[in-house]
């Protein structure tokens, strides 16, 4: 996995984070004062009721927004002030997408979603598609459409596509969430081999099982942290 | 995976919608193409019947002058005559190199077949240069010249007595056949001035005049002359080149009337273009975000939409060229039934030139069209990857 790690392995820092969004006149904020460390090959999860803002914790971390206020690291390198091309380009170097919708391009094949970032950075990946289809069992499955695959399947094609570039940082936001229990659980094994081979793993999510297989949970909750063992 | 194998993936998507898009484009492409095909064999058409004439001058009785060079050159029957004491006039003008009379009349059998008499003297060869014969020139009453269509279609050859078409119990030899010349020479029968003057009964009378100048530049002073000549008033004198200027100048403003209902179409198809791309980029809001998300900069998808865009206009516009091909003789079929003087070449002549001029349009078009969708596009937010909507994979 790339990716270099700040001081003492850390891979997000975040301090003081406060996001707040204008919605007409009335502002609401989303986060506020949030500070957590994440250090290089854990599996935290994200946890905490509908609104407590999980997700806009998570679209900082994933450098698609910018935080109101507060400082956040990713990699040792401080992002809050990064401009959009140099987002663009941590997103696509760094930091892996999954999310509960897939994401899935309808009209491309499993293989061509999967190598979808890798065409973004410039790369040829087709070696890369050929080792990740075999690796999370869609070999069957590589020339399929979206519309061809279950909902499990759907799912290891975005996490393949998450994978693609060899990020440092896998960010799945509900992952479980379109999922049958049996299916959601070969999903956890997934993230589970992922992280003991070394990828720091970040998940949103409300599954207990997914929840309680991470090495900690920070527990949100009207927009504040509450909890972080 | 290539930028344009994945713009191609769209046509995939609403293959209907887009192709009625593209569609509109391919009308528009369509009309210009062919118009501008139209405008260069007109133009063509009409250098090349005049210089087949082999005049520089026509006279002509008095009427319209369009009327009476577009029967000279096509062949028909005259409504009015010239009288061949006339002839004497013209050749007195100084500048003349030769005047040659010509008696034309048009006659039809019963199955509605035209065939076209035309009456000339030896002299008609010092105007038609190009005519290759084989056999000789009818000098004698009961001889002809046969253009090389009637003669293959009559089954005639040199050294025949013949049955003359549509002129009951009249018969003439064949002295000689026409080589193609690709006019209406070719479907005429030729004889002596004076047996096409007994034979319709019109003893003395002409129906126009060839004249050639010894050179081009005393035109206006021959002109001038004829017109003030004693028989100047009882006939029309037509300087081909003027009339070539004035059917040009005609076609011109026709053109720009054409051309302008051509681009108002086209601006038409590339707003319907940017319009369907619009709300393409609408419905795919959350798609382009998560492609945002995974990597894409706003160049890559501004690049990603505006290919799209241009994809449909050009394939639009090969669509059109290639309708605009295919249906081009029917095209020509209605202008020239629509046209006073058509010129008996094709009238609608393609050129590569046209057709690269058509998809250089249609890339302007696609490249302007695509513009707003593909900014609009581009600012789309990587957070809108995170929108929980229903109904995608």
């Amino acid at each position: 996995m790339s990716g270099s790690t700040g001081q003492n392995g850390l891979i997000v820092s975040a301090a003081g984070l406060t996001k707040v969004y204008q919605r007409g006149r009335e502002e609401v904020r989303a986060l506020h004062d949030v500070s957590f460390e994440i250090k290089r090959g854990e599996f935290v999860a994200v946890v905490g009721p509908s609104g407590a803002g999980k997700t806009t914790l998570l679209n900082l971390v994933g450098c698609m927004d910018a935080p109101t206020s507060g400082t956040l690291a990713l990699f040792g390198k401080p992002v809050q002030n990064l401009k959009e091309q140099e987002r663009t380009r941590l997103r696509r170097e760094q930091i892996g997408f999954v999310f509960q919708h897939f994401g899935l391009l309808p009209t491309l094949t499993v293989a061509e979603n999967i190598a979808l970032p890798a065409f973004f950075a410039g790369r040829d990946a087709a070696s890369r598609v050929d080792e990740l289809v075999f690796k999370i069992g869609l070999k069957h499955r590589r020339d399929h459409r979206p519309s061809e695959l279950s909902g499990g399947e759907m799912q290891r094609a975005a996490i393949a596509r998450a994978l693609i570039n060899q990020p440092g940082l896998l960010l799945a936001d509900e992952p479980t969430g379109n999922l049958d229990s049996a299916t959601g659980e070969s999903i956890l094994d997934l993230f589970e081999q992922l992280n003991r081979e070394g990828l720091t793993i970040i998940v949103v999510t409300h599954n207990r099982s997914l929840a309680s297989a991470a090495h900690r949970q920070i527990t949100l909750g009207d927009g504040a942290l509450r909890l972080q063992p | 995976m290539t930028w344009l194998r994945l713009s191609l993936k769209e046509w995939q998507r609403r293959p209907l919608r887009t192709s009625v898009t593209a569609a509109g484009v391919a009308i528009a492409t369509a009309a210009l193409f062919s118009l501008l095909a139209f405008q260069r064999g007109y133009r063509d058409g009409v250098r090349h019947e005049l210089d087949r004439l082999g005049a520089h001058i026509l006279v002509v009785p008095k009427g319209c002058p369009y009327d009476a060079a577009s029967i000279a050159l096509h062949g028909a029957s005259w409504p009015c005559y010239l009288k061949s004491r006339y002839l004497a006039e013209v050749r007195a003008v100084r500048g003349i190199a030769a005047a040659a009379p010509v008696f034309m009349a048009a006659v039809y059998d019963t199955t509605g077949a035209q065939s076209v008499y035309v009456g000339v003297e030896t002299n008609i060869l010092a105007l038609k240069s190009t005519w290759q014969i084989e056999g000789t020139f009818p000098e004698h009453d009961g001889e002809l010249l046969v253009g090389a269509d009637a003669a293959r279609r009559n089954g005639w050859r040199i050294g025949q007595q013949v049955r003359l078409p549509a002129l009951t119990g009249q018969q003439g030899t064949v002295t000689g056949i026409l080589r193609p010349t690709q006019g209406a020479d070719d479907t005429f029968i030729f004889m002596p001035l004076s047996d096409a003057q007994r034979r319709f009964h019109h003893a003395n009378e002409l129906t126009h005049i060839l004249v050639r100048l010894t050179h081009p530049d005393k035109l206006d002073d021959a002109v001038a002359q004829l017109r003030g000549c004693d028989a100047g008033l009882s006939m029309n004198v037509v300087p081909l080149a003027h009339m070539f200027r004035s059917i040009q100048s005609l076609v011109n403003s026709t053109r720009l009337l054409l051309g302008c209902i051509a681009l108002v179409a086209l601006l038409a198809a590339g707003t319907g273009v940017s319009n369907t791309i619009l709300m393409a980029v609408s419905e795919r809001a959350r798609e382009l975000g998560v492609m945002r998300a995974i990597g894409a900069s706003r160049a890559d998808i501004f690049r990603l939409v505006w290919l799209e865009t241009v994809q449909v206009c050009l394939s639009g516009a090969v669509l059109g060229i290639g309708v605009a091909f295919l249906a081009s003789r029917l095209v020509e079929h209605w202008v020239r039934s629509k046209l006073p003087f058509a010129p008996t070449d094709a009238l609608v002549r393609w050129e590569w030139w046209i057709a690269a001029a058509c998809l250089g349009c249609a890339l302007v078009l696609g490249s302007i069209a695509g513009f707003l969708p593909a900014c609009r596009a581009a600012r789309i937010a990587p957070i809108t990857a995170m929108r929980r909507a229903e109904g995608w994979a």
